[in-house]
This record gives C-alpha cells, sequence and structure tokens, in this order.
C-alpha cells in the first residue's frame, strides 16, 4: 500500500473553474492628437482622430468622413477654444 | 460539511469512510479541511510505515475509505487516536464536521 500523498486541502471545496464570459476587447484605435499645439505641419498631415467632433475643424483645416481633422495647408497648428464649450483646430502660416 | 462514518466490528474500528467539503473557507484557506487531511494522512501514513499490508484505503476529491485488515494494540491505538482528535475538531467546528458511530 502506497503511502497517502500529503494535500491538506483534501476536503476543501474547489469553487467551480468556471470560465469567464469577459475578456474580449476590440483593436485600439490609437485616436486621439497627433500635432500637438503650435507644432510645424505639411498640408494633408492629421492632427486629431477622433470619433464624432470633439475638436471642430478651424481655418486651414479639412475633416474626413471618419471625422479625421487634417491641415490643409504648411503651417503651425493652434488648438482654440470654439464658443462656450467646443474646441477646433487651425493651421496658421505663421506662429 | 465532512462527514465521518466510523464501522466497528467486534468493538474494534474496522473502516472510517471520510466525505464530503468542510466549507470553512475558500480552497486554499480552509483550515478545517487541513486538520482532518493532515490528521487522516498522518494516520494513514504511520500505519503504513509501521505494517504495510495491516490498512489500505482509496481516496478522492473530498472522499477517503479506510479498511483495518489487522488489527494490534498499535494500530488500534493510531485509529482511536485519529477518531479522538476528529471529535476534538467536530467540537470546535460543529458545521462544518459530523462523526457518526
Amino acid at each position: 500500500m502506497k503511502f497517502m500523498e500529503l494535500s491538506i486541502q483534501l476536503f476543501a471545496h474547489k469553487k467551480g473553474q468556471g470560465s469567464t464570459k469577459n475578456g474580449r476587447d476590440s483593436e485600439s484605435k490609437r485616436l486621439g492628437a497627433k500635432a500637438g499645439d503650435g507644432e510645424f505641419v505639411t498640408g494633408g498631415s492629421i492632427l486629431y482622430r477622433q470619433r464624432g467632433t470633439k475638436i471642430y475643424p478651424g481655418k486651414n483645416v479639412g475633416i474626413g468622413k471618419d471625422d479625421t481633422i487634417y491641415a490643409k495647408i504648411d503651417g503651425y497648428v493652434r488648438f482654440e477654444r470654439l464658443g462656450k464649450d467646443k474646441k477646433q483646430a487651425s493651421v496658421y502660416e505663421e506662429r | 460539511m465532512i462527514k465521518v462514518k466510523i464501522i466497528k466490528e467486534k468493538d474494534l474500528i474496522s473502516k472510517i469512510e471520510i466525505k464530503g467539503h468542510s466549507l470553512y473557507a475558500v480552497y486554499g484557506k480552509d483550515i478545517v479541511c487541513a486538520g482532518v487531511s493532515t490528521m487522516v494522512i498522518t494516520t494513514v501514513n504511520a500505519i503504513i510505515r509501521y505494517q504495510e499490508k495491516s490498512i489500505s484505503y482509496n481516496q478522492d476529491e473530498g472522499y477517503v475509505f479506510l479498511v483495518v485488515n489487522e488489527h494490534d494494540r498499535v494500530i488500534d491505538l493510531l485509529l482511536e487516536n485519529l477518531i479522538s482528535l476528529l471529535k476534538e475538531l467536530e467540537k470546535q467546528y460543529p458545521k462544518n464536521i459530523k462523526i457518526n458511530e
């Protein structure tokens, strides 16, 4: 007769190792600012990736169909207030 | 709750069945289970070490069944000691262990 193996939780209840229904996540879309305030950018550069218009297009700035904000000309980026509680991004030729 | 059933023949312990979960705490922190497991394993291994063929057991998660094949003073003392310790434990943790003779 071989020795009993020492297991000091022989009479303990193992909680059912059920699976969880979580554990999924979508691919991160790297949203947010792609250019800083006062930074020099070239025309066509993306300034801000967003869902919806957190940042509105200002001077010399366009908005894509996925709400991406981009520069229309070479120049310096300026993030400005728009009205009471909104923001816009503009590009100016001079700093 | 852990249930301990003691079967005697001619006033000697011949079989012991221990089954169930003490449910005192979660796995890994269940001190009552640790006590029972340690007492049973210590007794069985001591008897095997003393006289291998005198006891046989089968074991599963939350279940141990012992059969005493041979009796002598040492074996019976070890088994009596196990039962008296289990009874002590039952007094301290009546909700987690129950002994039937």
